[in-house]
C-alpha cells in the first residue's frame, strides 16, 4: 500500500510538503469515509488508496461501506439518475427503503469520526444518525440540474450536513451550507496507472486476442447510457471508412448499478456482426487489464453526454494518450481543447477528431505529453489528500478567508 | 541587523457560490452583488491554477468574455483593467463594472453563453502553510526564492498585499525594512506582476535580488 514517500518521484514537492504539514496538526484524529460499494466505480477505487495514504501521514482514516438490498440499489440508481437531471419516478416506498436501509446500517456501523465524509446520495440519510464530529456530504456526480422531485426529497438530508463537496464548481447548487470544490484524482502508483512492462501488457491482453496491427479506439467506462457507448460505436463506424481500426468498449459492473446489464446488452446488439468491436464486461479488480488496454490504445474516448468527473480521462492522459471527450461534467477540467486533447459535442465531432489523430501521430503524442503533465499537476491522489486535509482546517474556521496553520 | 524572512506556501480551496451568469447583463449584475472575496478570486487566483498552457488572459472575467461570449474586444478591455493600480478589491470591482458598462454603450448586447458554459462565481479560502524556510540575508533569500513552491511567490506577492492588507508585497517590504535594501525594494515594486506567470515572476524577482 502507498506511503507518502513513494509519491515523491511524481508529485509536486510543494504538494507533498503541504500534505505533511496539514497532516501533522491532525495526527491521531479520526476521518471516516462512508460509501455504498467496496468495488467498482471511481469512488471505491480511490478510497482504497486514499485511506492507506492518510494512515501513512498519521491521520486515523477508515472506510465503511453500507449494505443494501436489491430494491435499495434500484432506488438509489434512480436517485443517481435524477440528480443528473433525468426524469425519473421514485415511489414513496422507494424513498422509505432509501431511509430505512440507512437506518439499519447506522445500527451496524460505527459512525464516529472527527470528520465524516459521506459519499454520494446512497448513504446521505446517515446524517440522521450523526453522533458528533463534522459531517460533510461529498457529491461525485453532476447535480447542477437535478430532477426537481428528486432534489426536493434529497435536499433535507444534504442541508443537514456541515458542508458539501462537489467535483467541479459548475456541479454546485445554491445551498444554505458551505460548499467546496475538490476534484477527484487518480493514483499514479496503483495497479490501474502504474508503469507496465511490454511483457505485462502482452500477458494482460493475451486472452482478448486483439489485433495488434490495427489502431485501437478505446472507451473505458461503466455500461451506462450517460457514457453514450452507442454514440462511440457510431463514431467508430465513421472512422472505419478511412482507417482499418478496432474499437474496444470496456467497463466494470458495479454492485450498485443494476442498469448496467441492460445497456451492455444494447451495445452487444449494436456491435453484432462486426468482429472489430469488442464489448468487454470486466470483473472488479481488473485494474491491470484496464491499465494494459489504455497503454495499448491509439486513441482514448470518453464520449459522455453527462458526467461526474470522468476519471478515465485522467487515467488515459496520465498514460500519455490523446483523449477525445464529451464537453460535459468534469471532462473540460481535464481536457483543454487542442492542448491536452479534444472536446467534442457529437459522434460526428468524435469521429473527426479520431481521424485527425490517426492521420497525424505526432499530434497525438503532443496532446498526450501535455495531458500527462496536466494530470501530474492537478489530478494525482496526493492533491486530493491535501485538499481533504485543507478542507478540514477550513471547516474549523469558516469565517476566515486566509487561514495560517 | 537583518531581520529573518519566513517563506510560506499556500493552497486554495474553491468555494462555489452557486450563482452563475449566462449572459453579460447577468455577469454585470452579479459582479455588483457578490462578496469581495469572489472578485478577488476571479481576478487574482488565476495564477494558482496549475495550467500547462500560458493563458491568453490572466483573469476569469476576460477569459469568459473571450471564450464563452466570443466578445474578444470586451476581453481586451477587461484584461486592460490595471489591477495593480487600484488600492482595494472594491476599486477593482468598480473598474470592472465601468468597463462592462462602457462596452455596452458602444456595442450591442452579446448573445448569451451556450448551455453549460455559464460563468460560475466562486469564492475561495487560502490555507497558508509554513514552507519551513527562514532566511536572514540576501544570498539565502535569493537561494530560497529559487526553490520554494510557486504558491509561495503567489502568496507573498498577491495574497499578502490584497487579502492581508499589507502596503506592498512581502518581498519588497522585507528588502526595505528587514534587509536595508530600499533600492531593491523599489525595483521589485516596479514589476507589473499581472504580466507574468508565477514562474516568470520568480525569474524577475531573482534577476533583481541576485
Amino acid at each position: 500500500m502507498p506511503t507518502l514517500s513513494s509519491y515523491q518521484a511524481v508529485a509536486e514537492p510543494e504538494e507533498i510538503r503541504a500534505l505533511t504539514r496539514l497532516a501533522a496538526r491532525l495526527k491521531g484524529r479520526t476521518f471516516l469515509h462512508v460509501n455504498s460499494t467496496a468495488a467498482g466505480g471511481g469512488v471505491a477505487e480511490i478510497l482504497h488508496r486514499l485511506i492507506a495514504l492518510l494512515l501513512d501521514v498519521g491521520v486515523e482514516a477508515r472506510w465503511a461501506v453500507i449494505e443494501g438490498t436489491q430494491p435499495f440499489f434500484e432506488a438509489t440508481k434512480q436517485i443517481h439518475n435524477g440528480l443528473q437531471g433525468q426524469e425519473v419516478t421514485i415511489s414513496p416506498r422507494q424513498w422509505t427503503v432509501h431511509r430505512e436501509v440507512n437506518d439499519t446500517n447506522a445500527t451496524r456501523l460505527s459512525l464516529e469520526g472527527d470528520l465524516v465524509l459521506i459519499h454520494d446520495p446512497q448513504p446521505a440519510p446517515l446524517i440522521r444518525h450523526r453522533a458528533g464530529g463534522r459531517w460533510v456530504w461529498r457529491c461525485h456526480i453532476d447535480a447542477s440540474h437535478p430532477y426537481p422531485d428528486v432534489w426536493r426529497k434529497l435536499e433535507p438530508y444534504v442541508t443537514a450536513y456541515d458542508a458539501a463537496i462537489f467535483s467541479a464548481a459548475k456541479f454546485a447548487q445554491h445551498l444554505p451550507i458551505p460548499q467546496f470544490v475538490v476534484p477527484p484524482s487518480i493514483d499514479p502508483l496503483g495497479e490501474k496507472n502504474r508503469e507496465l512492462s511490454d511483457q505485462e501488457i502482452r500477458e494482460a491482453l493475451e486472452s482478448l486476442h486483439l489485433d495488434e496491427d490495427k489502431p485501437m479506439l478505446l472507451q473505458v467506462s461503466r455500461f451506462d447510457r450517460f457514457k453514450d457507448p452507442l454514440g462511440v460505436i457510431r463514431a467508430y463506424r465513421m472512422v472505419k471508412k478511412y482507417h482499418n481500426c478496432q474499437l474496444v468498449l470496456a467497463g466494470s459492473g458495479a454492485a450498485d448499478d443494476p442498469e448496467g446489464a441492460e445497456v451492455l446488452a444494447r451495445v452487444q446488439e449494436e456491435a453484432a456482426g462486426d468482429p472489430d468491436i469488442r464489448a468487454l464486461l470486466l470483473p472488479p479488480f481488473s485494474d491491470r487489464l484496464i491499465n494494459a488496454l489504455q497503454r495499448s490504445a491509439t486513441v482514448v474516448l470518453q464520449k459522455s453526454i453527462r458526467e461526474g468527473f470522468g476519471l478515465t480521462v485522467a487515467e488515459a492522459l496520465w498514460k500519455g494518450k490523446p483523449v477525445i471527450g464529451g464537453a460535459v461534467g468534469g471532462i473540460p477540467m481535464q481536457i483543454h481543447h487542442g492542448v491536452t486533447g479534444f472536446l467534442v459535442h457529437s459522434a460526428e465531432g468524435a469521429a473527426y477528431r479520431v481521424r485527425q489523430v490517426l492521420h497525424d501521430p505526432g499530434l497525438g503524442r503532443r496532446l498526450g505529453a501535455m495531458g500527462r503533465e496536466h494530470v501530474r499537476r492537478n489530478f494525482l491522489i496526493t492533491r486530493q489528500a491535501r485538499d481533504y486535509l485543507a478542507l478540514w482546517a477550513a471547516l474549523e474556521r469558516l469565517d476566515e478567508r486566509v487561514i495560517h496553520i | 541587523m537583518t531581520q529573518p524572512f519566513a517563506f510560506f506556501e499556500c493552497t486554495s480551496l474553491l468555494r462555489p457560490t452557486g450563482r452563475q451568469a449566462q449572459d453579460l447583463m447577468q455577469l454585470l449584475s452579479l459582479i455588483r452583488e457578490v462578496e469581495v472575496g469572489v472578485i478577488y478570486h476571479h481576478t487574482h487566483q488565476y495564477y494558482l491554477k496549475a495550467a500547462v498552457e500560458v493563458p491568453d488572459y490572466p483573469n476569469d472575467f476576460a477569459t469568459w468574455a473571450s471564450e464563452s461570449l466570443e466578445e474578444r474586444a470586451l476581453a481586451e478591455k477587461l484584461v486592460s483593467v490595471d489591477l495593480f493600480s487600484y488600492g482595494s478589491i472594491e476599486e477593482i470591482r468598480r473598474a470592472l463594472i465601468d468597463t462592462i458598462q462602457l462596452y455596452l454603450q458602444d456595442n450591442p448586447v452579446p448573445r448569451p453563453a451556450r448551455a453549460g458554459d455559464a460563468f460560475f462565481f466562486n469564492d475561495s479560502m487560502t490555507i497558508v502553510i509554513d514552507a519551513g524556510v527562514i532566511v536572514e540575508d540576501l544570498p539565502a533569500f535569493a537561494g530560497a526564492l529559487e526553490t520554494v513552491g510557486s504558491s509561495s511567490i503567489y502568496f507573498h506577492f498577491f495574497e499578502a498585499r490584497r487579502r492581508l492588507g499589507r502596503s506592498a508585497d512581502d518581498f519588497s517590504l522585507w528588502l526595505e525594512q528587514g534587509a536595508g535594501r530600499a533600492d531593491l525594494a523599489r525595483r521589485i515594486r516596479r514589476i507589473d506582476p499581472y504580466q507574468y506567470s508565477l514562474e516568470g515572476l520568480r525569474r524577475e524577482l531573482l534577476a533583481v535580488v541576485r
